[in-house]
């Protein structure tokens, strides 16, 4: 397995604080990293990072080998796109110029051919809004690539950002959160959106919360804790790790026990657990979303 | 507007509705002032028509009367949008007779009507007005009208051919409504106004009426109809009435100032950069053709022909863009506004003291040669078709070109792929640079653009005046053009010469005004941003932004989508990739 995508030993300073120590990640072809990890862990920081809106303070990122400029815009042209944790639309632009503003990087033509509209430039246009509406039908969004992004619902919102960033025909794309505020059936219907796009052969980084999501999307999971690599493998390795456990729940105290304890012998009808092992494999793959309340 | 909901019931709003429209006839009837003068009784002192005797229907009583007939026809027959209508109408009336009043307050004392005691037609009209507006709002703002645009073509081309000869008329009627200002025509200010609130009640009638909408949405349709009937009206203004030198001197600046206005608006309504020095590339523009004409002051001792002059004049002006839009870069949104507003004031006092030697200071570059095309001076008369037209036509037709070019640049650019990294800077230059646009070049670029189209105008400007002087280029200047854009519609072609046929007819027609210019000005600025924040004629775009309303209103039913949308879809010429992958 080659690696397309590769972070190696990536450390970002703010100041004295220190948000990010040697994180390092591989990307395979068309495969999906999951990055969870506390509030505050770096995970943003660290797709900064990646697409260039931070300089690493130390390390390198490398696409296909070769080291990403340290450039939003030339990271974006050399293959990497992503979305936004908080989404960020072009509000007061309809959902098919949204997608265009992506092509824009994979077109070429200059203001003078912007001036006269010649034929070759009316091709490009057309060209360019044919993909993007393939894109927006890609998504389930055709029927309102019409409407201002401002005026589309929530998830639709969502989708139109992640048909934006593919718009940009990305070897990788970087997802920041893409289904928080999702209900059950949009969150369900947001994974069969990235298998679909990893099947298309672009690689997917996913930042998520919800940590049963990511488990059943990722053929791999890194998890971040204060700016540090816990640990890095397949989703049941991760899933297993006490030290992950730990860094979600939080050491186990007599309280917390006892509260657990309490909780699992009112959800279950099995006999009381010891505390240490209450928090188990399936407790957190089953209430890890509940407290994804932010 | 459609969260304003009745609160008046049916009954009231219709005695409302009628009685108004009523009062407002019963006073265009009756006489409007017999007020006394200090030294003297009415007839002797006040000769004019404008304080008509009872029963005379002409000039804005004839106005008055049309909006009343409409009111009332409107007020008892149920059509669409009626509220609406009535909304437009009524304030038309109220405008009117404000004016009025006004005028005939601060000339008669009094309230409009004294002395006689019979004069009470203002208070009557503006009564009806009032009741009128009240009647609309009370009675429940009714949700835009949509007409059908589905037609044959033939049927679309006629209504318009007719809309648009209705707006040149419109137009001519409007430039020289009052007549021409000056000691002889003391009363020309207030007939204006009172026709621009005329003018402006009709047209907001016929846009709760949808009428307005659906023509725009017809000419959205026939784009390339609309276009070439435009430019006919445009070069057809001079056989008007406005045809006479003065008015077309009127018209000729005003489209400079159009120009200059549209190529601000690159820059402020597209990429949402504020420009508080913009005029000084008008002045860079206007120096540089300035010297290159031959000029007796003229620092160079060369003739170029006007053409060449030109280009040279906004090549230059682009380079400047470029200099003045390199900070950009580094300083964004109030910071830029005051690196602009710098350059504009280096550039005013560099030409005071003239700093280079370009401008000849304070002294000006007087004697600029007229324009000449085939021997024939741009200042002469000219005859077509026996119609002897004014002295100054031909300048009038060379800036009707001239707004008609940098129309095109503007509309040409915003479609295109510039043009939509530039929407997407103003609306997140962030993640603009995420989806891969160089912002910074992107950035210079409309500067540039800006600059070059305002360098464009300069060179006609110096032209037509004659005279390059650095006062033409101050900061005021340069706060009325971005006053222009603003008031018209960021970003809309149709709102930025609205904007600047506005900001720079209403001082030419309001001189015995002069000295409450900018406070009548500064007022109007805050109502419009109060009540409009989206200007005069909004992009489509904005419009939604600021007013929650969708792109067309609101689209009711599938022809009227599809018809909206055609012209952005353009030629589909096949899905040949020309883009690189």
């Amino acid at each position: 397995m080659s690696a397309v995508l590769e972070a190696r030993d990536v450390s970002m300073v703010f100041g004295g604080l220190v948000a990010l120590s040697d994180v390092s990640l591989e990307l395979g072809e068309g495969q999906i990293v999951g990055l969870i990890g506390p509030n505050g862990a770096g995970k943003t920081t660290f797709f900064n990072c990646l697409t260039g809106l931070y300089t690493p303070s130390k390390g390198e990122v490398l696409l296909n080998g070769v080291r990403l400029p340290g450039d939003p815009a030339k990271v974006t042209s050399a293959g990497v796109a992503r979305t936004f944790q908080n989404i960020r639309l072009f509000p007061s632009m309809t959902a098919l110029e949204n997608v265009m503003v992506g092509r824009h990087v994979r077109m070429r033509q200059g203001p003078i051919a912007s001036l006269f509209h010649g034929p070759t430039f009316k091709r490009g246009e057309a060209a360019a809004r044919e993909r993007s509406s393939e894109l927006l039908e890609f998504v389930g969004l055709a029927r309102v690539s019409d409407e201002l992004a401002r005026n589309l619902p929530y998830g639709d919102q969502r989708r139109l950002e992640i048909a934006r960033a593919l718009a940009t025909d990305p070897k990788v794309l970087l997802l920041d959160e893409p289904t928080a505020g999702m209900n059950p059936q949009e969150t369900e219907a947001t994974r069969q959106l990235i298998f679909a796009i990893r099947d298309t052969g672009v690689a997917v980084v996913v930042i998520e919360h919800d940590t049963k999501f990511i488990f059943t999307l990722c053929d791999s999971v890194s998890v971040l804790v204060q700016g540090e690599l816990l640990i890095r493998g397949t989703p049941d390795e991760v899933r297993a790790d006490p030290r992950v456990i730990e860094a979600y729940l939080g050491k186990p105290t007599e309280e917390i026990e006892a509260e657990l304890q309490a909780a699992q012998s009112q959800s279950t009808l099995q006999d009381d657990t010891p505390g240490s092992d209450v928090p188990g494999s399936d407790t957190l793959g089953s209430d890890a979303p509940q407290e994804d309340a932010r | 507007m459609s969260r304003v909901t009745s609160w008046m019931r049916p009954v009231h709003a219709l005695a409302f509705r009628v009685v108004g429209a009523v009062l407002v006839l019963i006073g265009t009837l009756m006489a409007w002032a017999t007020f006394v003068y200090n030294n003297g009784a009415y007839p002797a002192k006040a000769t004019l028509q404008y304080f008509d005797a009872p029963f005379a229907l002409n000039s804005f009583r004839l106005h008055l009367a049309i909006l009343g007939i409409a009111a009332l026809a409107v007020a008892l027959a149920p059509v669409p949008g009626r509220n609406r209508i009535l909304r437009g109408l009524g304030w038309g009336v109220i405008a009117i007779a404000a004016v009025h009043m006004a005028f005939m307050t601060y000339e008669g004392g009094g309230l409009g009507a004294i002395a006689g005691g019979t004069a009470f037609g203002s208070w009557s009209t503006l009564v009806g007005g009032i009741l009128i507006v009240l009647a609309a709002h009370g009675g429940g703002l009714e949700g835009p009208v949509h007409l059908p645009t589905k037609m044959p073509f033939y049927v679309a081309w006629l209504v318009l051919l007719v809309s648009f000869a209705g707006l040149l008329m419109l137009v001519s009627r409007t430039l020289t409504a009052g007549g021409q200002g000056g000691v002889a025509n003391p009363y020309s200010g207030p007939l204006f106004l009172s026709f621009v609130g005329y003018a402006g009640g009709l047209l907001a009638a016929l846009h709760g009426a949808g009428l307005l909408p659906w023509i725009s949405r017809l000419s959205e349709g026939h784009r390339a109809f609309s276009i070439v009937v435009l430019l006919g009206c445009a070069l057809a203004l001079p056989f008007t009435d406005a045809g006479t030198e003065y008015w077309m001197t009127v018209a000729a600046n005003i489209g400079v100032y159009a120009a200059t206005a549209i190529g601000l608006n690159v820059v402020v309504g597209l990429t949402g950069l504020l420009d508080l020095g913009y005029v000084a590339f008008l002045g860079i523009g206007a120096f540089v053709a300035a010297n290159l004409s031959g000029a007796a002051a003229a620092r160079f001792d060369i003739e170029l022909p006007f053409i060449v002059a030109a280009l040279i004049a906004a090549v230059v002006a682009g380079i400047f863009g470029a200099i003045v839009g390199s900070p950009t870069l580094r300083v964004r949104g109030d910071y830029l506004a005051i690196v602009t507003l710098a350059f504009g004031e280096i550039f005013v006092r560099s030409a005071q003291n003239d700093i280079g030697g370009l401008t000849n200071g304070s002294n000006a570059i007087p004697g600029l040669p007229p324009i000449s095309l085939f021997g024939k001076g741009f200042n002469e008369s000219i005859t077509i078709g026996g119609a002897k037209l004014p002295s100054g036509v031909l300048y009038y037709f060379l800036i009707v070109l001239l707004v008609a070019v940098v129309m095109a640049v503007f509309a040409n650019l915003k479609n295109s792929r510039i043009g939509r990294a530039w929407v997407a800077i103003r609306e997140d230059e962030d993640v603009a640079r995420a989806m891969g646009i160089r912002t910074g070049q992107a950035k210079i670029l409309a500067f540039m653009v800006g600059a070059t189209l305002a360098g464009l105008a300069g060179a006609v400007f110096a032209h037509k005046l004659s005279t390059v002087s650095y006062e033409s280029f101050k900061f005021l200047e340069s706060v009325t053009l971005l006053a222009a854009v603003i008031l018209g519609g960021m970003a809309s072609i149709p709102g930025a010469v609205l904007g600047a046929s506005l900001l720079f007819v209403l001082p030419e027609k309001l001189r015995e005004f002069s000295e409450y210019r900018l406070l009548m000005f500064g007022l109007a600025l805050v109502l419009i941003m109060r009540f409009r924040p989206q200007g005069l004629v909004p992009d489509k775009h904005r419009r939604a932004e600021l007013v929650g309303e969708d792109p067309e209103g609101k689209p009711l039913d599938e022809s009227d989508v599809g018809q909206a949308h055609l012209p952005d879809v353009g030629p589909t010429t096949g899905p040949t990739t020309r883009e690189a992958t």
